[in-house]
């Protein structure tokens, strides 16, 4: 029972792992509070829906599709939103009030398109596979699978490409790095494709497990948000750890209480967190004048 | 006319809402997701304390502003000594863990099925009960929880606040308790919103969690940044204007089915062209520099 509970909240939390890396990266190199990633989730959620269940398309073009659609949004929405903003200069404080405008007008339009009631995405009873006292489903198992080898190739790229170096730069100064020659402005393109992208993985998996409804985002940008401060901001590792932690705990709070209570699990976590260690699992205590504002 | 009151008595509820809101956006710099909490436990405080124990409507009032002020430090004492985005987050955090209880508490707070038949103010033997009456008497309370703001942001203790918004480190060089005043600042915040929270239920005399969800704060939080924030006509502006925008629509003949998002899409793309051409809003000071 336990540790059927434990392998479940564990691959939850990979799901929302993906989340928290795509907003990380993004927030890490931009500091942009992305909160419109959110409404990325969802979008990319209806349109995997839209492709497979309204345009039977297969399965895999399907989902290719909705992760090239998803990542040219997510460059659309820097290009459109937040750009103009930052070649003004204007505060993050103005971004993420944007970006939660942002928010609010995507889930809606989506609402009006849709509705608001869940939608299902593959009917019927998935195949399972039990490894011991734990037995998974086909979703649960593929969801394990792509969140191995996303993580793992996120990490090869940010240790081993120029690409990585890029970013690793742009997340210790932003300013330093059109100093070395390099254009911001074309790194943010990339970082926001490919985080747009991670959010398109996790929210087309999870549609697939548990359905869909307008509203997924907003679940989704709070546990991913909230993973990334308690595994430590400017720390991608930490971004997956706290997103697994926070998985754990809510299938445990099911276990010991209700489902109900499973957003207020991730918020107690946060709030403990912040008074105990603020700068998050693997993040050093640093005075707050030195941290990135 | 009695159309036309009622829209003016949620005018004066939701001014009270933006106009504590802006002590914490507009003059201390600080962004709030939870204000419809507080709104919410001010409601629910007051409404149990008039039902369950029978007390008049003044000392519901002021146990329930009370109850949120005592609740705005489970937020602001951990969250406020750190950065800004961790305040927006934990702040977001509260507002969903308050509709939570709201919502699954229902030994006490009935849950979805709300509480109904609330019964309407008494004050000094005056039965607040016809909608003109509810009109002056929301008025008059309006006029002094703003007439304290005007007071509160022109105090010395305003102007720090203001000196914390425009450069938090200089500040507290001047030897200002930067984290000591936001606390303050957040608590004043909340305790102000549990008085329309107490305003809503007499005058509606039924409250549900669904009044006082995310959106509900995304919603005061869009009316001050549309009407602009750091002084009160800005709140005041943006209030007038938020309340009589979804009669207009209505106005429009929008299906009912998509008004709901309509409306939404409305306040977002308003945030967004707000914070990009106009970031004082309609007629702030504060530009979120």
């Amino acid at each position: 029972m336990v540790t059927q509970l434990l392998a479940n909240g564990l691959i939850a939390g990979c799901a929302y792992a993906l989340v928290a890396l795509g907003f990380a990266l993004i927030y890490n190199t931009t500091r942009t509070f992305h909160f419109a990633h959110g409404a990325v989730y969802t979008l990319a959620a209806y349109l995997f829906y839209t492709m497979r269940n309204l345009w039977s398309l297969p399965l895999l073009p399907a989902m290719a599709l909705t992760l090239g659609l998803v990542a040219i949004f997510g460059i659309l929405i820097d290009e459109m939103i937040y750009k103009p903003l930052v070649k003004r200069s204007s505060s993050l404080l103005i971004q993420l009030l944007s970006s939660l405008g942002l928010y609010i007008v995507i889930v809606n339009f989506i609402a009006m398109i849709y509705g608001n009631e869940t939608k299902v995405l593959s009917p019927g009873v998935q195949p399972t596979y039990s490894l011991g006292a734990v037995i998974l489903t086909q979703i649960q198992v593929a969801t394990a699978v792509a969140f191995a080898v996303l993580f793992i190739s996120f990490f090869v790229i940010l240790r081993k490409t120029r690409l990585g170096k890029v970013i690793r730069a742009m997340r210790d100064d932003p300013q330093l790095i059109s100093v070395m020659g390099i254009n911001p402005l074309r790194v943010r393109r990339v970082v926001f494709a490919l985080g747009s992208a991670l959010a398109a993985v996790a929210a087309m998996l999870t549609g697939l497990d548990v359905g869909i409804d307008p509203n997924i985002g907003m679940a989704a940008i709070l546990n991913g948000a909230v993973a990334v401060i308690i595994g430590g901001v400017g720390i991608f590792e930490g971004a997956a750890l706290g997103a697994l932690l926070i998985g754990i705990l809510q299938s445990l709070a099911v276990w010991q209480a209700s489902a109900r209570w499973q957003e207020t699990i991730t918020f107690v976590v946060l709030i403990l967190f912040l008074i105990f260690r603020p700068e998050g699992i693997l993040g050093t205590r640093r005075r707050i004048e030195e941290a990135t504002a | 006319m009695n159309y036309l009151l009622h829209i003016l008595t949620m005018i004066n509820i939701y001014a009270i809402l933006a106009l504590s809101l802006n002590l914490l956006v507009g003059y201390t710099g600080l962004l709030s997701l939870s204000h419809a909490a507080f709104y919410g436990i001010g409601a629910y405080i007051s409404t149990l304390l008039v039902m369950k124990l029978g007390l008049g409507f003044l000392p519901a009032l002021l146990l329930a502003i009370a109850g949120t002020v005592l609740l705005s430090f489970t937020i602001s004492l951990p969250s406020l000594r750190l950065r800004g985005d961790y305040f927006v987050l934990a702040s977001l955090g509260f507002q969903i863990i308050v509709f939570s209880i709201l919502y699954n508490w229902v030994d006490v707070t009935r849950g979805p099925y709300g509480i109904p038949g609330i019964p309407r103010p008494k004050l000094l033997g005056l039965d607040i009960n016809s909608i003109f009456s509810y009109f002056v008497f929301s008025a008059i309370i309006a006029a002094i929880c703003a007439g304290l703001l005007y007071l509160i942001g022109h105090s010395p203790f305003g102007r720090t606040l203001k000196a914390i918004r425009e450069n938090e480190i200089a500040a507290a060089a001047l030897g200002k308790n930067v984290t000591r005043f936001k606390i303050r600042a957040f608590a004043i915040a909340a305790g102000f919103a549990a008085v329309p929270g107490a305003l809503f239920a007499g005058y509606l005399r039924y409250i549900d969690p669904t009044s006082f969800t995310v959106m509900e704060s995304v919603f005061i939080l869009s009316i001050i940044i549309i009407g602009g924030t750091g002084n009160l006509t800005g709140p005041l502006i943006g209030t007038v204007l938020m309340i009589f925008l979804p009669e207009a629509l209505r106005f429009l003949q929008i299906p009912d089915a998509i008004a709901a998002n309509m409306r939404q899409i409305i306040y977002g793309v308003l945030i967004i062209l707000i914070m990009r051409y106009q970031p004082q809003g309609i007629s702030g000071e504060y530009r979120f520099e």
